[in-house]
C-alpha cells in the first residue's frame, strides 16, 4: 500500500518536474513560432487558428480521429522505446505499418475469417498484421546478429521495400488490387468486409473511436512494467549500456537484440492494422503515409519513457488532424504543420540539452 | 631540512594554496608545491589522490579555483595546454597519442611545424636528442611496430624535442617492462640533470629510491608530507601515502608496491607440497588465430591443481587477452581443449562457464566486468539476476538485501546499494566484480587478469586476500598481471608468456626475478 502511494506522489511530482516544465514551453515556442509564419503568409491568423482548433476539438469526430492516429504514432513509438533499451535504434517503422496493413488486409478479405464468432473476425487480421511487422523487424534483427549489419540502415532499407511492396500489392490484380471491372478501377485493395473492421467504442460513427485505444494503452502499460519492472527489462539495459559485460554475465546478445526489434516490429504492424481495420477500410498506395516516422520521432522524443511516448503521440496525432483542416478551411499548406512538427522536434531536442542527461 | 645549495636557485615553479573542485568533489585542496630546476620531484599517492589533478593544472588542461601559481618568477596561468607548452611545460600522458601507422618522425613532427615537412632534419634531430639521453630510437619506425616501451619513448622525445623547463610524467611506469623502467627513469635523471625540472607521478615507492630528488606526498588531495631525502625516509612517505603502518599491510601487497623486497614466504599462504590427485583445471594445446591470421596464443597448456595460484606473466599484448577471453567463454579457440575436472567446457559460452564454476574477473573492467550505468545490486548479480525473479519480475527488496550482505562481506563502500555503479572508486568497483565472481555457488577456477590494476594500496591488500581465500577454499586460481612483482608475492608458480608462447615458467621467488624479466623480454631460460 505504502509502495502505491509512495509511486502515485513520485508520479505526480514527476508531472510537475522542470523537464516537463521546458518540454511544454519547447512546444509553446514551436506553436507561437508556427503562428508567426501563418501571419507572415498572408494568412487570417485568426482563421487559421480557428481551423486548428475546429479540426482537434472541435466536434467529437475530429477528436476520435486524432486519437486514431495518436494510436499508430504511440505504438510505433512503444516499439521505438523498447528498442531503444537495447540501444537499437529501429527506423522501420514506416516498412512495418505497411506491412501490418498489407497482411491485415488480406487476411481480413481472403483469410475466411468473416464468419466466424466473438471478434475472430477482426482479431485474426490484428494478429496477422502484428505477425508481419514482427517477421519484417526480425529480418534486421537477424541480419545485425549474424552480420553485423546496423539496424538504422537495414531497417530503414526495409521499410523502402516493404512501401514498394505494398504498391505491387495494390497494383496487381493478382495479389491485393480489387477486380479490374473498367480501365477506371483505382489500384486499391476492395474494401473490407464489415464483420472485420474494429468495433467502435461508443458505436457510433461520429465519435469514431475504435477499440485500438483501450489495447494501445494496455500495451503501454505492459510495456513500462516490464521494462521497469522484470529482469528481461533490466537484461535489456544491461545489453544497451555494455554488450560485452552483458554477455560476460550471460546475457545472451542475440536474443536480446531480437526480441527487442521483434517486438518494435509486432508493434508497427498492430499499429498498420489498426489503421486499415478501424479507419481506412481499403488498402492504398501511400496507405502508410509517414505514420512510422511520426511514431519514430515521438519514440525519440520521449528519451525512453513509455509515458513520454504517449504524449508526444496525442501531441502529434493533434496537431495533424488540425494541419489537415488549416488546410481545408483557412488555405494554410500542410506543410506548414510540418514545419511546426519539425519546430517542435529541434525545440525539444534543444530543451534536452537544458534538461541535460535526465531521462524523462 | 633543505640542501643549501638549492636554496641559492630560485623555483622553478611555485604553487600556492592551489584547490580544484569538480562540482561536490574537491580534487585538490589548499596544496602548495614548488619544483626547483634540475631535480626529479616525485608526486606520491594513491589513486584519487589528486596526483592526475595536480598535473592537469600545470599543464593547463584545468583551471584551479582558488590559489596561484608562478612559473619563472612570473604568475602563470595557462588557458590550456598548448599556453603551458609555449611557456616551456611538456607532459607526457598516461594515455599515448600516437599516429599507429605513421613513422616516428612523422609522429614528432605532427603539430610542432607548419609549412614544408622536413623530415630528414628532424630525423637528424631526434637521433641526436635519442642518443644525448640514451637511447635508441629509429625515426623511421612504425609506430605501431613499436613496443610499448619504445611508444613512450616516442612520447618523451615529442616532449623533449621542445626543449622543457618543466617536464611532467604521469605514471610513466605503469606499462613498462622491470628493464624499461629502470632505462626511464635513467633518462628522468639525465633530463634533470641538463637542468630541466622532471615531475614524476607514481605510486610506486621503488621508483622513489631510485630516482627521486624530492617527493611530495598526496592524500585526499592534500599535501600530507614532503621529503628532501626521500630514499632514507620512505617509511615515513608510505604512512602517509596510505595513512596507516607500513608493518600493518598486507606483505603482498607491501611487496608489489615496493616497499619491502617480496619475501619467499608467500603471506602465510603454504605452498602445495604436494602433487594434487587431480588437477582442477587442465589447458591442453590451446591456440588462437585472429581474423588476420596471426597467431595469438601458441599451443598454450598448463595445468593447475585445487587451491594453486599460478600466475602469467608478460608484457601486455603478448596472449593475456586472448588466453583470458577464451577461457572466460568470450572467444572460441583455433585449436586446443580445456577442462574443469572431467568436464569439458572448450566451447562453452559465458552462461555455461559460469554455470560450470568459473569465475571471471575480467582485465578490462569497465568493458567485460560491469555495466557502470546500472546499480551496484545489479552489477553484482548480474550473473545471475534470475535467482531474484518470481515470474519474470525482479525481487528488488531482496536482491538490494543480498547485495547489501555482499558489500558488508567484501567491504564494497558505496551509499547504497541503488546507486549508479560508476558512482564506486575503481577499488570498489573492483571488491565488487570480485564479490560476484567469488561467491560462484560452486567456484572451481578463478580467472583474475590484472586484478588490481589502478588500485590503491588497501583495496589492493584486500583483492589479494580474497583470491587466496577462494584458493585456500580449493579454487584453482590462474593470475594474469603484468606486475612481475604482483605475481612473485601472490602466485605459487609462475608462467611467462612471450608472443603468445609460454617461454618458461619457474617458481615465484623474488631470486627469479631477473630471469623471469629475461623471459619477459623473449629470452628463452
Amino acid at each position: 500500500m505504502t509502495d502505491t502511494m509512495a509511486s502515485v506522489t513520485k508520479s505526480l511530482h514527476g508531472v510537475l518536474r522542470p523537464s516537463v516544465m521546458i518540454s511544454v514551453a519547447a512546444v509553446l515556442a514551436a506553436a507561437l513560432l508556427g503562428v508567426a509564419l501563418i501571419f507572415a503568409m498572408g494568412v487570417s491568423v485568426l482563421d487559421a487558428v480557428a481551423a486548428f482548433v475546429d479540426g482537434t476539438i472541435g466536434t467529437p469526430y475530429a477528436v476520435a480521429a486524432s486519437i486514431n492516429r495518436s494510436i499508430a504514432f504511440a505504438l510505433v513509438g512503444i516499439g521505438f522505446v523498447i528498442g531503444n533499451r537495447a540501444n537499437l535504434v529501429n527506423v522501420g517503422g514506416e516498412g512495418q505499418i505497411a506491412m501490418g496493413g498489407i497482411a491485415a488486409t488480406a487476411v481480413a478479405l481472403y483469410g475466411h475469417v468473416a464468419g466466424l464468432p466473438a471478434g475472430l473476425p477482426f482479431l485474426i487480421p490484428l494478429l496477422a498484421a502484428a505477425i508481419a511487422g514482427l517477421l519484417w523487424a526480425s529480418v534486421a534483427g537477424v541480419l545485425k546478429i549474424k552480420a553485423g549489419t546496423n539496424e538504422v540502415i537495414s531497417t530503414l532499407l526495409l521499410s523502402f521495400i516493404a512501401v514498394w511492396f505494398l504498391y505491387w500489392c495494390v497494383q496487381s490484380p493478382e495479389l491485393l488490387r480489387k477486380p479490374m471491372t473498367s480501365s477506371a478501377t483505382l489500384p486499391e485493395s476492395l474494401e473490407i468486409p464489415d464483420p472485420t473492421k474494429l468495433p467502435l467504442l461508443t458505436g457510433d460513427y461520429s465519435f469514431p473511436l475504435h477499440i485500438g485505444l483501450p489495447v494501445t494503452v494496455i500495451i503501454a502499460i505492459i510495456a513500462a512494467i516490464v521494462l521497469a519492472k522484470t529482469v528481461f527489462g533490466l537484461q535489456l539495459r544491461a545489453v544497451g549500456f555494455n554488450p560485452i559485460a552483458a554477455s560476460r554475465a550471460g546475457i545472451s546478445y542475440s536474443r536480446m537484440v531480437l526480441v527487442s526489434l521483434a517486438a518494435a516490429g509486432a508493434l508497427g504492424g498492430l499499429a498498420g492494422g489498426f489503421m486499415l481495420l478501424g479507419d481506412q477500410y481499403v488498402l492504398k498506395d501511400g496507405f502508410s503515409s509517414g505514420y512510422g516516422f511520426d511514431g519514430l520521432v515521438a519514440g525519440l522524443l520521449a528519451r525512453g519513457s513509455v509515458m513520454g511516448v504517449i504524449a508526444a503521440a496525442l501531441l502529434f496525432g493533434f496537431l495533424r488532424s488540425g494541419g489537415i483542416n488549416m488546410e481545408m478551411v483557412a488555405g494554410v499548406p500542410t506543410a506548414l504543420v510540418m514545419v511546426i512538427q519539425g519546430l517542435i522536434v529541434v525545440t525539444l531536442a534543444g530543451a534536452a540539452f537544458f534538461i541535460g542527461g535526465r531521462r524523462t | 631540512m633543505r640542501d643549501p645549495t638549492r636554496t641559492l636557485v630560485e623555483p622553478l615553479l611555485v604553487l600556492q594554496g592551489v584547490t580544484k573542485r569538480f562540482d561536490s568533489l574537491v580534487a585538490l585542496s589548499d596544496a602548495s608545491l614548488d619544483i626547483m630546476p634540475g631535480e626529479v620531484h616525485c608526486i606520491l599517492g594513491e589513486n584519487g589522490a589528486g596526483k592526475s589533478t595536480l598535473c592537469n593544472l600545470i599543464f593547463g588542461v584545468h583551471v584551479p579555483d582558488d590559489g596561484a601559481m608562478r612559473f619563472r618568477g612570473e604568475s602563470y596561468r595557462p588557458s590550456g595546454p598548448s599556453d603551458a607548452l609555449t611557456s616551456g611545460i611538456a607532459m607526457v600522458h598516461q594515455h599515448f597519442s600516437l599516429v599507429h601507422d605513421m613513422t616516428v618522425v612523422d609522429n614528432v613532427i605532427l603539430g610542432q611545424q607548419s609549412g614544408f615537412v622536413k623530415t630528414g632534419v628532424w630525423a637528424r634531430r631526434l637521433e641526436r636528442l635519442a642518443n644525448d639521453y640514451g637511447f635508441a630510437l629509429d625515426p623511421y619506425a612504425k609506430i605501431e611496430d613499436l613496443s610499448v616501451g619504445e611508444r613512450q619513448r616516442v612520447e618523451i622525445v615529442k616532449c623533449l624535442i621542445r626543449e622543457p623547463r618543466l617536464f611532467l610524467l604521469d605514471e610513466p611506469t605503469a606499462v613498462l617492462l622491470p628493464d624499461e623502467i629502470a632505462a626511464l627513469l635513467n633518462v628522468c635523471r639525465r633530463v634533470a640533470e641538463s637542468g630541466c625540472a622532471v615531475v614524476l607521478v607514481t605510486h610506486k615507492l621503488a621508483e622513489i629510491k631510485k630516482a627521486a630528488d624530492r617527493v611530495t606526498v598526496l592524500r585526499g588531495g592534500r599535501v600530507v608530507a614532503r621529503s628532501d631525502r626521500p630514499a632514507e625516509e620512505i617509511d615515513a612517505l608510505v604512512r602517509a601515502m596510505i595513512q596507516g603502518d607500513v608493518k600493518s599491510l598486507d606483505k603482498s601487497a607491501a611487496s608489489a608496491l615496493g616497499v619491502v623486497e617480496a619475501g619467499s614466504d608467500h603471506a602465510g599462504q603454504p605452498a602445495p607440497t604436494e602433487t594434487p590427485a587431480q588437477e582442477a583445471v587442465q589447458i591442453d594445446g590451446l591456440s588462437v588465430i585472429d581474423g588476420q591470421g596471426v597467431t595469438r596464443l601458441d599451443n598454450f597448456t598448463l595445468s593447475i591443481g585445487p587451491g594453486e595460484i599460478v600466475g602469467v606473466a608478460g608484457v601486455e599484448g603478448n596472449g593475456q587477452s586472448e588466453l583470458a577471453a577464451v577461457l572466460s567463454g568470450m572467444a572460441v579457440s583455433s585449436r586446443g581443449r580445456i577442462f574443469l575436472g572431467d568436464i569439458e567446457t572448450t566451447h562453452l559460452g559465458p552462461k555455461e562457464i559460469t554455470a560450470a564454476g568459473i569465475g571471471v574477473v575480467p582485465e578490462d573492467r569497465h568493458t567485460v566486468g560491469c555495466v557502470v550505468e546500472m546499480s551496484v545490486a545489479e552489477n553484482m548479480f548480474l550473473n545471475r539476476l534470475e535467482d531474484f525473479t518470481s515470474f519474470g519480475f525482479l525481487r528488488r527488496k531482496e536482491l538490494m538485501q543480498a547485495a547489501r550482505e555482499l558489500m558488508t562481506r567484501f567491504d564494497v563502500r558505496a551509499v547504497s546499494p541503488e546507486v549508479a555503479f560508476s558512482a564506486l572508486s575503481g577499488g570498489n568497483q573492483q571488491k565488487a566484480v570480485l564479490a560476484r565472481e567469488i561467491t560462484l555457488p560452486k567456484l572451481l577456477f578463478l580467472l583474475a587478469a590484472q586484478p588490481t590494476r589502478g588500485l590503491d594500496v588497501g583495496a589492493v591488500a584486500a583483492v589479494y586476500g580474497h583470491i587466496r581465500a577462494a584458493c585456500q577454499d580449493g579454487a584453482a586460481v590462474l593470475l594474469i598481471s603484468s606486475e612481475l612483482d604482483e605475481l612473485i608475492a601472490v602466485a605459487d608458480r609462475i608462467v611467462v608468456l612471450y608472443r603468445g608462447r609460454i617461454m618458461g615458467s619457474c617458481a615465484a621467488d623474488p631470486r627469479e626475478r631477473e630471469r623471469i624479466g629475461a623471459m619477459m623480454a623473449g629470452q628463452a631460460p
